[in-house]
């Protein structure tokens, strides 16, 4: 057990303190991050956050904004919205300069014949597809409210025309849990809410790239080892199960660790976002399916990189590592495909079904599905129990490659070698 | 009970058998040549031995039977080239390994200071190994196999990459654990150094061991009937002398069968001849190797 530790210590620490690691797994999320923090910074000059919503369980920032009433109808400013957010101006020329110095983000303009057209101008300086698309909301509630003569209840009423309360019989999916949030009075939150239906994806993703991570790591360690002859003293020092499970945990933990820098940055950045980019401030994720993320990443993360340290122990030279590499992650890569493909149409279709139950593309397809819901227990259940069992043999497997007759052999890497020597021990 | 038997061990690779027939035992306490061309099957034997490699036929014991986890703690290995973190400093690499030697970490750096400050290693502690010199690693590589106090060595050419100064260091302390009772294989084709570290030694070719004994005593074996003479002066003619030939002021003389090197030193005194030098001829160890390998003289 010692032996064990002594080696996960090690591997951890090295990874740790290889400064590319460090600049790939930490620098580019902090790097992300300082980029946010000085555009919410440039932008929360003109713009404050204030409280909107009648019920006062929402708040936003609101930017300060002016308007150009040539068709004399804005009498009242609803009282959701402060007045001194929402400047007069008597024509364009005006709201112009006011733009130019910076006392506003942004100006509206209600024609003379707003009431026959029903359109109205609004003019943003930053409307890029990656930046806020503004506060139009604002406006036209401000319309509305005027157009009501200033009847704030009747304008609630007509913003919010039914209180529709939905029963669905069928499992609910994950984003439609989203979409309860309360989008009854004003505000940019239910318009975002059109960003959480790519949580499929972005899981798929996010899964996709820890578990290639996590065992491109154990890949070039094992080979590297073996190149250099490390790997015939460390065999006479060490048990091969001791040696993998040393690395498989401290590899799997050096790579949780920009896993959750990553996901800090991403979590810090839709904090940001809600005056940067209009993302959801307040996403959150289903405990439920936080924890069956996990149970499926570290099952995923133990196959999957078993498998990368039994290419490794084959690998006669460290040349052959991308064609390695691309023989064991085929299996999550077409995971990886079918979520893409069937996350938007028919999750729960025979084929990803069958592939989120199958054990190498389980992590994936499984994930992709339980991120949009309806995923009965039992079908979750047993492709955890497969994975398990999967688990268990490639680690046993593997570790009965990591004898010298494999490790020394110096033969061609090739996927017929490494099925025989996985399945029956031998070469 | 011997700290290794072989006993007609074979090992194949494909349609190569790299070692078709080997036995020998190693006592303990004692610098076990293991001595061959390359290619003969020597590091498939050290491998073999250390259970790195199965044998098809044969059996190894070592340390008392068979190989298993804990006796690896017990034994040091020195692969012949490498074998070092190439990336990592010296000190991390050493410490690193010694401790899954079952070291505790105290332990194992109180011993690493000793033996870095020993090999003149300390200033190059925190250097990556790859950026010490080819001498320097060796020696690395020589206290990683030592540090955890093995009753059993096998080290594979430790002389390489050495100078005179350091190889005279290693020397002493093979001698110096030879002393205290550690049993030593050595793998090398430096032949002098066996001659002066080896107590007995086996000599592989082809996969079989066709020499294997005590060195003096294969030495004299070796040897026939020869005398190794210098005089002042001019050498009479001798009788019963077969050939003459001359070696840097050495003159060997050939011996006919009833003649010994008695009636040579005999016949010399009594014609007044002064001696500088008088010796039976005992062939080198190189020489020994040269002619059972090339010629076949077993």
């Amino acid at each position: 057990m010692s032996k064990t530790l002594h080696v996960l210590r090690y591997e951890l620490i090295t990874t740790l303190s290889r400064r590319s690691f460090l600049l790939v797994s930490f620098g580019i999320p902090l790097l992300i991050i300082l980029i946010f923090f000085v555009i919410s910074i440039m932008k929360s000059d003109t713009s404050s956050t204030i409280d909107v919503s009648s019920n006062t369980t929402q708040t936003i920032e609101l930017e300060i904004e002016g308007y150009v009433d040539q068709a004399g109808l804005i009498r009242v400013i609803p009282e959701q919205i402060p007045s001194d957010h929402l400047l007069p101006y008597l024509d364009e020329e005006h709201a112009y300069r006011a733009l130019e110095t910076g006392e506003i983000a942004a100006f509206y303009i209600i024609p003379e014949n707003y009431v026959e057209t029903g359109e109205f101008i609004y003019v943003h300086p930053t409307l890029t597809p990656s930046s806020s698309d503004g506060q139009d909301w604002v406006m036209r509630r401000t319309l509305l409210v005027n157009l009501l003569d200033g009847d704030a209840m009747l304008a609630d009423k007509l913003w919010n025309p039914m209180d529709l309360k939905v029963t669905n019989l069928a499992p609910m999916p994950q984003y439609d849990r989203y979409a309860e949030e309360d989008c009854s009075t004003p505000g940019p939150a239910c318009e975002s809410n059109a960003l959480v239906q790519y949580i499929p994806f972005i899981m798929a993703v996010l899964f996709y790239m820890f578990i290639t991570m996590g065992s491109s790591l154990l890949i070039r360690n094992v080979s590297s080892e073996k190149e250099n002859m490390v790997m015939e003293i460390l065999m006479l020092s060490v048990h091969p199960r001791q040696m993998l499970t040393g690395k498989l945990v401290g590899l799997g933990i050096a790579s949780l660790l920009p896993t959750i820098a990553y996901l800090g940055a991403g979590y810090i950045v839709l904090r940001l976002g809600g005056g940067v980019l209009n993302l959801p401030s307040e996403l959150t994720i289903p405990p439920s399916l936080l924890v069956w993320g996990i149970v499926f990443f570290v099952l995923g993360y133990a196959v999957y990189a078993s498998l990368m340290a039994g290419a490794g122990a084959l690998l006669p030279n460290m040349k052959e590592i991308t064609q390695a590499t691309w023989v064991v992650m085929i299996p999550l890569f077409v995971g990886y495909m079918v979520a893409l493909m069937a996350s938007g149409e028919a999750p729960h279709g025979a084929l990803p079904t069958a592939l989120s139950l199958f054990p190498l593309t389980a992590p994936i397809v499984m994930i992709m599905r339980l991120t949009i819901g309806g995923v009965p227990l039992w079908q979750i259940l047993l492709a955890v129990g497969l994975m398990m069992l999967t688990a268990v043999f490639v680690v046993r497997a593997v570790a009965r490659m990591f004898r010298a007759q494999v490790l020394l052999s110096g033969q061609p890497f090739s996927a017929r070698r490494y099925t025989r020597a996985l399945l029956f021990g031998r070469m | 009970m011997n700290p290794i038997e072989v006993s007609h061990i074979v090992k194949s690779f494909g349609a190569t058998q790299a070692v078709a027939d080997v036995s020998f035992a190693v006592q303990r306490g004692e610098i076990f040549g293991l001595l061959g061309p390359n290619g003969a099957g020597k590091t498939t034997t050290i491998r073999l031995i250390l259970d790195i490699f199965k044998p098809e036929r044969g059996t190894v014991s070592i340390l008392g039977g068979s190989m298993t986890e804990a006796k690896k703690d017990r034994i040091g290995y020195m692969p012949e080239d490498r074998g070092l973190y190439q990336d990592i400093a010296l000190e991390r690499c050493l410490m690193y390994l010694a401790t899954l030697k079952g070291l505790s970490k105290v332990e194992a750096h109180k011993r690493l200071e000793d033996y870095l400050e020993r090999f003149d290693l300390s200033a190059h502690r925190k250097k990556k190994v790859k950026e010490l010199s080819k001498g320097m690693q060796q020696k690395a590589q020589i206290i990683n196999t030592v540090l955890h106090h093995p009753e059993l060595i096998i080290i594979d050419e430790p002389f390489t990459a050495l100078d005179p100064i350091n190889t005279q260091l290693v020397k002493d302390l093979m001698q110096e654990l030879r002393n205290q009772g550690t049993t030593i294989i050595m793998s090398t084709h430096q032949m002098h150094q066996v001659e002066e570290l080896c107590d007995r030694i086996v000599l592989i070719d082809e996969g079989r061991d066709v020499l294997y004994g005590n060195l003096e005593e294969i030495r004299r074996q070796y040897s026939g009937n020869a005398v190794l003479v210098r005089v002042v002066g001019t050498l009479p003619s001798l009788a019963g002398v077969e050939t003459i030939s001359y070696h840097n002021g050495t003159t060997k003389l050939m011996l006919m069968k009833d003649t010994s090197p008695q009636d040579v030193l005999n016949t010399l005194v009594a014609e007044n001849v002064i001696l500088e030098k008088f010796e039976i001829a005992i062939p080198s160890v190189s020489e020994i190797f040269i002619r059972v390998v090339e010629e076949g003289d077993r």
